[in-house]
């Protein structure tokens, strides 16, 4: 009897030490982590969609490029959410809003940048941020090749792969990844539509209230 | 003080972990498509490895024998997701290229394997001599495979020349799964006749 208890406390007193050391270490390390998304997958992808807009740029110039888009980061709050959103400029001038989200991929969630002309909500262009899909397969929806259909596409497109019915051009053998590419940007197509005035509202927001 | 550089360097030639005692082939497989992936998860198995060989070797007396795995499992998974936190906040590229293999060292045979041949039975120092000999003698391995690889499969060396190109038509199959095999293979072969050359 001494024993089992010996048992149960042992296993239940090393599990608590380890999950209160991992929190600490979680508090410490979450904000550094979430910085190197933002900066080597996020805003490479609001990148991408600015070369869109302002045509290829080379190597050189997207760093400084990239290093000026984290200036154009904005918070909408929505629905009691904190929203994150990219401006993306043409000639200075407010052209397209960046939006994120998620569609359901083979490796889990698939993130994508997708950015909207802010009159008409049309697709400017689209990047991928996150993902785990097969290496060689489904991270093909990362090409060029696929991803150059988005372009000037019309917000009244039906965003599923023609398959489905809907008009994206999947990549063949990848009809998974492409299927979350489509929901991603369908969900952040309806996301725009509906809270267009509050994301245009908070362009001229900038966070730290500088000007 | 002697055993304790025996317990050390075993691990590095006599009982290597991938060439001698072939365990941990999961990531020794999957990761080694260059030298400084090979490189780095070496080093995130052996800091796993040390903390928990010391840990796991500390509580020993306190550990009931009938629950001793889960209780390892636990310690070296705590030691894995710290491991991965600290790449995702300071090493994020090779936390990307590694993705999903750092946190299967968990179930990395090696490192359970060390816990319960060794740390159960011997003091904390001898364990983290130990663990840390291991760990090193396991990234040897898999920074040579790396190399190897990366040297024949892509022909580049990243992790030491950088950009520079030494075969300009690489045979890429190295770098697929069956290429794994087929270096790893040879390499074992290559250490065995080494081993036995050694003894005469």
């Amino acid at each position: 009897m001494k024993n089992s208890i010996q048992m149960v406390v042992v296993l239940a007193v090393i599990s608590l030490i380890s999950g209160l050391a991992l929190g600490g270490l979680h508090q410490l390390t979450h904000e550094l982590a979430e910085n190197n998304i933002l900066k080597f997958k996020k805003i490479p992808a609001v990148a991408d969609i600015y070369e869109v807009v302002a045509g290829e740029l080379p190597p050189a110039e997207r760093e400084a490029v990239e290093e000026g888009l984290l200036a154009e980061k904005r918070l909408v709050e929505i629905e009691g959410e904190s929203i994150l959103f990219f401006v993306v400029r043409k000639e200075s001038e407010p052209y397209a809003v960046a939006l994120e989200n998620y569609g359901q991929g083979f490796g889990g969630d698939l993130g994508v940048m997708i950015g909207f002309e802010i009159e008409s909500g049309n697709l400017v262009g689209v990047g991928i941020t996150t993902m785990s899909e097969t290496p060689g397969i489904g991270t093909k929806v990362r090409d060029a090749s696929f991803l150059a259909q988005f372009p000037e596409m019309s917000k009244d497109t039906i965003f599923k792969v023609k398959k489905d019915g809907g008009g994206i051009d999947a990549v063949t053998g990848a009809t998974v990844s492409s299927r979350a590419v489509a929901q991603a940007i369908e969900r952040a197509g309806a996301f725009y539509q509906q809270h267009r005035e509050a994301i245009v509202a908070a362009i001229d927001v900038v966070p730290g209230g500088e000007g | 003080m002697t055993t304790l550089a025996r317990e050390f360097t075993k691990g590095l030639w006599d009982e290597i972990p991938l060439f001698r005692i072939v365990l941990g082939l999961c990531p020794a497989l999957a990761v080694t498509t260059s030298m400084e992936n090979g490189l780095g998860m070496g080093l995130a198995a052996t800091f796993v490895m040390v903390c928990s060989n010391g840990l796991i070797s500390a509580l020993r007396k306190i550990i009931p024998d009938e629950v001793r795995v889960a209780c390892y499992i636990v310690v070296i998974a705590a030691f894995v997701v710290c491991v991965e936190m600290i790449t995702k906040a300071y090493f994020f590229t090779l936390s990307e290229s590694l993705g999903l293999f750092i946190p299967l060292i968990v179930v990395n045979c090696i490192i359970l394997g060390r816990a319960e041949a060794f740390a159960r039975k011997n003091g904390v120092l001898a364990s983290l001599a130990d663990g840390f000999g291991m760990g090193l003698g396991f990234t040897l391995a898999l920074t040579a495979v790396g190399a190897v690889r990366e040297l024949f499969g892509a022909g580049t060396l990243g992790l030491i020349f950088g950009e520079r190109v030494f075969l300009s038509q690489p045979f890429g199959f190295l770098q697929q799964a069956p290429g794994a095999f087929l270096t790893l293979g040879l390499m074992l072969g290559a250490m065995n006749v080494l081993g036995k050359l050694g003894k005469r």
